[in-house]
């Protein structure tokens, strides 16, 4: 896991370099804002299943929020990338 | 799953032990808290005195599921077992408890000798299908009440009412991608429900330390070694 202070420092940064890449996705899929919630919630609740102090399920929260939210941003990519190219 | 405290107590309890300090939880009656957790989500963990957890659950699931509900005009929750119109998506929207029960108890009245759902209202009511007979008095609430539905939309056979239109798709053609929206938002709600129904039976999952993970390495190299040898 990463430690606490570098994830804070990285999360911003990924956040900003993301973002044009993300609007620009958005405009591609209609509907993808309805999936951050569900990504939120699912992070959430994996996190308060898996600890009991609420500091703790507060930063597995966003730790499984970025790795969820990554790996769905990833594989919408490698589809948008793959309908671009057919 | 838990584990049984000292045997000289005079009554057992069950505690599960959190993975974040070590702490016993006292998991009280684990079957009870289950199904607790199924009727309204974080409820078990509030019996069991873990009351920050369950108001986190409470509120982050039926927040979801009321959600989908209004993103789906409130049309996505409803049971169907009629062949060739079950409603899967309803299996798991189940999962939430309580708050999904009256659809089923809206099928049940619809598809019974009443034919209408209670009080004839059409919340969490399935969608009619075209031959479907109803009740005159489910008929005209819906033509009063539904922009979608006309007088025509029935034909009259005394004492009931039959539909000659097909409801779910006004429905589709009503809500659009909403429609799949608020239904994916329901059933997320009641599937991660079963894990908060574990957490109550169970205790937290928690996640393996390094500690954890050095000596599952170590055990697994002496087993290497030991078939080696």
């Amino acid at each position: 896991m990463i430690p606490i202070p570098l994830f804070s420092a990285l999360l911003p940064i990924a956040t900003t370099l993301a973002a044009p890449v993300f609007a620009s996705l958005a405009g591609k899929v209609p509907g993808i804002y309805f999936g951050l919630p569900l990504v939120a919630l699912a992070s959430l609740i994996f996190a308060a299943t898996h600890h009991e102090d609420p500091a703790e399920i507060n930063y597995a929260t966003v730790h499984w929020t970025v790795w969820l939210g990554g790996i769905l941003g990833l594989v919408l990519a490698v589809v948008l990338l793959l309908g671009w190219m057919v | 799953m838990g584990q049984q405290a000292s045997p000289h107590a005079a009554t057992p309890r069950i505690v599960a032990i959190s993975p974040d300090d070590g702490s016993a939880i006292d998991l009280r009656n684990p079957a009870l808290a289950a199904f607790l957790s199924w009727c309204v989500p974080g409820l078990g963990q509030i019996y069991q005195g873990r009351t920050h957890k369950g108001r986190l659950f409470m509120g982050a699931i039926l927040a979801t599921f009321l959600a989908g509900i209004w993103l789906g005009g409130g049309r996505v929750v409803y049971a169907s077992w009629k062949p060739g119109e079950i409603r899967w998506p309803f299996v798991c929207q189940a999962g939430v408890g309580l708050a999904a029960l009256p659809a089923v108890l809206q099928a049940a009245q619809l598809n019974g000798p009443a034919r209408q759902p209670f009080l004839a209202s059409s919340f969490m009511a399935p969608p009619l299908s075209s031959g479907q007979y109803v009740s005159r008095a489910y008929a005209d609430r819906l033509v009063r009440r539904d922009p979608d539905i006309k007088p025509d939309d029935f034909f009259d056979k005394p004492p009931l009412r039959q539909f000659r239109a097909d409801q779910l798709s006004m429905w589709n053609h009503r809500l659009g991608h909403f429609f799949e929206i608020g239904t994916l938002y329901t059933m997320l709600a009641g599937m991660l429900n079963v894990l908060v129904i574990y957490d109550a039976w169970a205790g937290p999952l928690g996640t393996p330390t390094e500690e954890d993970r050095r000596a599952l390495k170590e055990a697994g190299a002496t087993k290497a070694g030991d078939r080696t040898s």
